[in-house]
């Protein structure tokens, strides 16, 4: 019923337009398509300059009515999150990349701290930022050539560039225009104990994923195994191949 | 603290999380900083999930981030042992050497001239020596690719 009400929102153009979110999604799309690699190093200053602009009006248009204290922590994680997101996919260097999306990684852990979520903000530290992320840098360090490699410096061709920047601008733009001017009224959190604020967080969880989702937690750790294997089973052949092979021309 | 301002918020925040996300698998031509976009959708959607899930008051939606993350680690298994082979058979990381597998009727991606990268060395402290000069172990240093 709650969720109706969202998907009934209406977008009110006129209004929305007066929505300083809007504006700053709007600066932050021109940003990334500055920033992006391709070609020009020239529009890194003015990419940079709209970036924080438009993360200026995100953060500033947020709507923050908690305790100060609250705001600011929030502000803050906000800001760290989204910077280092950006920086991840506009970074040449694949190893600065991935260690700018483990600092996102941490941001994002900071925002499930934040909402109550503790065992998520450290399986999200644990399991991402401590395993995944490491992965990543050993492939990096065993694939990646030296120096910067043609196709990390112009990505596709301009065009295409453009169409994805407006594309993704567009489709976050329309969300949040819908998202930012929810009527207050009726809309409320249903007439529950919260568990998820209770002071036993971590031991609810559990009881619940063990009780209410046995057979999905039976079915993942399958998934797991089948996942180890399959890696094993994919890598296993890759001496025995002759490395230079024809596979294709490269044009 | 107000229940549906903090929905609010985490959910422009995810949607801007899947955003950057899916412009960096959109734009980015790196398989490796293909992926890490992915995982940085993954996370928008996360954050989604926990957030409905404290509005709801309701631990389903945390524990579909648990599973995610789960889907996740295996995700990054296989990829990365796919851009292993793939790396192994092209010498590169590029996806656009794997164009040829396009369906028919497409145009194929061309490489724009680009000019070459401007390679600055970089200038690093120098210590004042002391002591006695060690001998250059020269087969050492022909090792080490820089620095």
């Amino acid at each position: 019923m709650m969720s109706g009400q969202f998907l009934l929102a209406t977008i009110d153009f006129a209004e929305s337009l007066r929505n300083p979110l809007l504006w700053g999604i709007f600066c932050g799309a021109l940003a990334l398509g500055l920033l992006l690699p391709y070609r020009a190093q020239s529009a890194r200053l003015p990419g940079l300059l709209l970036a924080i602009l438009g993360l200026g009006l995100v953060v500033a248009a947020l709507p923050a009515e908690f305790h100060w204290s609250e705001t600011w922590i929030f502000r803050i994680l906000v800001i760290i999150t989204l910077i280092s997101a950006v920086a991840t996919i506009i970074m040449e260097n694949a190893v600065y990349a991935a260690i700018w999306f483990a600092l996102s990684l941490l941001g994002t852990a900071g925002l499930f701290f934040f909402q109550g979520a503790q065992f998520l903000a450290l399986a999200t530290i644990i399991v991402y930022a401590g395993a995944i992320v490491v992965t990543f840098l050993f492939v990096i360090m065993l694939a990646q050539p030296d120096g910067r490699a043609t196709y990390d410096r112009i990505s596709w061709a301009q065009s295409s560039k453009t169409g994805s920047v407006l594309t993704a601008g567009l489709l976050v733009g329309l969300l949040t225009a819908t998202l930012g001017h929810l009527p207050d009224t009726g809309l409320s959190p249903p007439d529950l104990p919260n568990g998820i604020l209770h002071e036993d967080h971590v031991a609810q969880l559990g009881s619940h994923l063990f009780t209410a989702h046995l057979i999905e937690i039976e079915i993942v750790g399958t998934l797991l195994l089948v996942a180890l294997v399959g890696a094993v089973a994919i890598l296993i052949h890759i001496k025995e191949e002759p490395s230079n092979e024809p596979v294709t021309e490269h044009e | 603290m107000n229940e549906v301002t903090l929905l609010q918020n985490y959910l422009i925040l995810s949607g801007l999380l899947f955003g950057i996300g899916l412009l960096g698998f959109l734009v980015r031509r790196n398989m490796i900083v293909m992926f890490l976009s992915v995982e940085m959708m993954l996370q928008g959607i996360s954050l989604s999930f926990a957030a409905w899930g404290r509005f709801h008051h309701d631990w389903d939606g945390q524990i579909m981030v648990l599973f995610i993350i789960a889907v996740a680690g295996c995700e990054a298994a296989i990829a990365l042992a796919l851009i292993l082979v793939l790396v192994q058979r092209s010498q590169t990381l590029d996806i656009a050497h794997w164009q040829h597998q396009h369906e028919a009727g497409q145009l194929r991606f061309r490489e724009p001239l680009v000019p070459e990268a401007t390679v600055t060395t970089p200038i690093w402290p120098q210590l004042s020596p002391a002591g006695v000069e060690p001998e250059p172990d020269l087969e050492a240093e022909s090792h080490r690719k820089r620095i």
